[in-house]
């Protein structure tokens, strides 16, 4: 597609979880590999919000990392805006760099508490040499502030008087000094109580369309994810199961992992709808099952998934990599 | 309610410190009845836990129960001596945790952490306590049980953990289990999962469940009643079906509206403005007065008191009698 900002292709990444080599050698034991990300490929287009959801260990937060170049990937491209990003030399990765930014999912841990928060805000802005002249950064400061809904008085304390939804503002406000184009937002309200959540939503919302921005949100809470998301990627074991618009995969979920998390969600409506009990639990990613890393769960699951591993594949407008939505099949 | 099994009455827990004292806790009364799930809601510091760890006499020290009364079937357990309230801790009251890591001991099997359990509560021999002990993992929905007993907490997943802490707490038959943020740490599968699993025993058995959490989700999901707390005190207490449906506190309706849900398509959550008072600076009057949509003149210096309405508790002015709207 030609509008996309950020395009993934067979992204992967490995970890060596192996003992040291000593215990290996007395132990005959052999190297351990966990692979968080697994050959997983999506794009991002201008000014959308892509959505990753999954349980823990399902490689959400490893592919944000990826993404803003915090850990190398182990195989696979990661292009953004036309530029590869693996192959920049530090001078042209260190101005691309300025164009995205992150959102963590702890305030209380992203936030220098030595800092006041002018410097935490201003440190972007003086890092990539943006401030113009010297004189212009507090009036930034004072400027982004206002824009999180916090008053410029704020910038001359330090984190630790604020609150959890106070210090992801400044979070957001650190995050936008460097006017990016794209942020990742890695759980960016998991860490906070739901009417704070509600402002946060809310306020990266208006955000978007101010400033235009695109948007990876990472979260495992799939009511917040459809409140947010343009489009969704569901993982599971480090792979893309499905990738479909919000809308579609809400109303229309194809993958099986995708329908379970969805009836796990508890039901605000109290429709008293019947639940179909959820079997089993994420396996050890270091040691995942053969062919489709789903079918040990999987209601749908026969011989070929059990052996075969499948690809994404589009059925409408929903791209799926599931046996059973191929074959069109709904019991075994 | 007839067969009410846990009374709370106008319990305050205070913290005395240097700055005077915190009343963390501000007159809350709530009853359980044998058989009910009872859901806490709140956002952090609203006084959940708290209200929790006063029931199970669990407060730390230099925070007391400074008033109000707590009795479980009738008798008062808030002024037991320690070694009294012993005996009910484990025994009549059981409790589950947020995090199941540290909730169990890491050098001990299960094995030995749930028979040391049952037979502290019970007259049983070694072995059949091991035997009761497999019975409470399969209950509790572990598979091939007579064979992980022997497993170390690491070798257990978070869920399969947090099963083996609710079978922990079901050693002894307590007649209420006390379970704060039961789910939190874990993923929504497993949730599901967990919240089954308390459904169950608590029909089964007839224990009252006092659940503790900040999900809403959770509560509609497995409570029969819910408690809504705002800054140490009660806002609302009714039916799940009514308070989720139709509240009537504004804290409530705020709360509700900021939720994102599955079903409805919104463009903007209803956003409650601020956040929850430090317990240091409790507003004179209504402690949600400075946030609240709809508060007048009277709610900045009176503090509204429950009153029934519409089948439920609301401590809020506006259904005060004699107050024009």
């Amino acid at each position: 597609m030609t509008d996309a900002l950020v395009n993934i292709e067979n992204l992967s990444r490995v970890f060596d979880v192996s003992k040291p080599w000593l215990n290996r050698v007395l132990e005959r034991e052999e190297k351990k590999h966990l692979i968080a990300v697994n050959d997983v490929s999506f794009n991002i287009r201008k000014g959308e919000t892509f959505a990753l959801v999954g349980e823990s260990g399902s490689g959400k937060s490893t592919i944000a990392k990826l993404i803003v170049g915090l850990i190398k990937p182990s195989g696979g491209q990661i292009t953004f805006d036309g530029t590869n990003v693996a192959t920049q030399g530090s001078a042209s990765m260190r101005q691309l760099r300025s164009r995205f930014q992150m959102i963590f999912q702890d305030p209380f841990a992203s936030l220098n508490p030595r800092w006041r928060v002018k410097e935490i805000i201003a440190e972007p802005v003086r890092t990539f040499g943006l401030e113009g002249n010297n004189m212009n950064w507090e009036n930034r400061v004072d400027q982004l502030l206002e824009i999180v809904g916090m008053s410029s008085r704020d910038g001359a304390k330090f984190p630790h008087e604020f609150s959890g939804g106070q210090r992801q503002r400044i979070a957001i406000a650190r995050a936008l000094s460097a006017q990016p184009e794209f942020i990742v937002c890695d759980e960016p309200t998991s860490a906070l109580d739901v009417s704070v959540q509600a402002q946060i939503l809310n306020l990266m919302r208006d955000l978007q369309d101010e400033f235009g921005l695109t948007y990876l949100f990472i979260s495992h809470d799939l009511s917040v994810v459809r409140h947010m998301a343009s489009r969704i990627g569901v993982l599971y074991l480090g792979r893309l199961v499905e990738v479909a618009e919000g809308k579609t995969l809400f109303k229309d979920p194809k993958h099986p992992y995708t329908k379970m998390l969805l009836d796990a969600v508890p039901d605000l409506e109290m429709t008293g709808r019947q639940r179909q009990p959820v079997e089993g639990e994420i396996p050890n990613p270091i040691d995942p099952p053969s062919g489709c890393t789903f079918h040990p769960r999987c209601a749908l699951a026969n011989t070929r998934c059990k052996s075969e591993n499948p690809s994404l594949t589009l059925h409408g407008t929903t791209e799926t990599a599931c046996f059973a939505v191929e074959d069109g099949r709904t019991s075994v | 309610m007839s067969d009410v099994l846990l009374s709370v009455q106008d319990l305050v827990v205070e913290f005395p410190t240097r700055k005077g004292i915190l009343t963390a806790v501000d007159r809350i009364s709530f009853d359980i009845s044998r058989g009910e799930v009872l859901g806490v809601v709140g956002e952090s510091g609203a006084g959940k836990s708290m209200t929790g760890s006063a029931i199970i006499g669990l407060i730390e020290p230099p925070g007391h129960i400074a008033g109000g009364s707590i009795s479980l079937a009738g008798e008062r357990i808030d002024n037991l001596p320690r070694d009294a309230m012993r005996k009910v801790r484990g025994k009549r009251i059981g409790m589950v945790f947020q995090d199941p890591l540290t909730s169990l001991n890491p050098l001990y099997t299960i094995a030995e952490q749930l028979i040391e359990t049952i037979r502290t509560h019970m007259k049983l021999s070694e072995s059949a306590a091991r035997a009761r002990a497999i019975e409470l993992l399969d209950e509790v929905g572990i598979p091939a049980a007579s064979r992980r007993i022997d497993d170390y907490p690491h070798q257990f997943s978070g869920g399969m953990r947090q099963r083996v802490v609710i079978a922990l707490a079901l050693c002894a038959e307590p007649e209420l289990i006390i379970a704060d943020e039961p789910t939190t740490a874990l993923d929504v599968s497993v949730q599901s999962q967990i919240i089954d699993v308390l459904k169950r025993l608590c029909s089964e058995h007839r224990t009252a469940v006092m659940l503790i959490t900040h999900d809403m989700g959770v509560i509609a999901e497995a409570a029969d009643r819910v408690a809504v707390l705002y800054a140490g005190r009660v806002a609302e207490i009714g039916p799940v079906k009514d308070v989720i449906k139709d509240a009537k506190h504004p804290y409530t309706k705020g709360l509700m509206g900021s939720i994102p849900t599955l079903m409805q398509d919104s463009d903007r959550l209803t956003q409650i403005p601020g956040s929850m008072p430090r317990l240091t600076d409790i507003p004179p009057g209504c402690a949600f007065s400075p946030r609240c949509p709809k508060a007048f003149a009277r709610c900045f210096i009176e503090q509204p008191g429950c009153k029934v309405h519409d089948g439920r508790d609301v401590a809020c002015m506006l259904y005060d009698e004699g107050t024009a709207l």
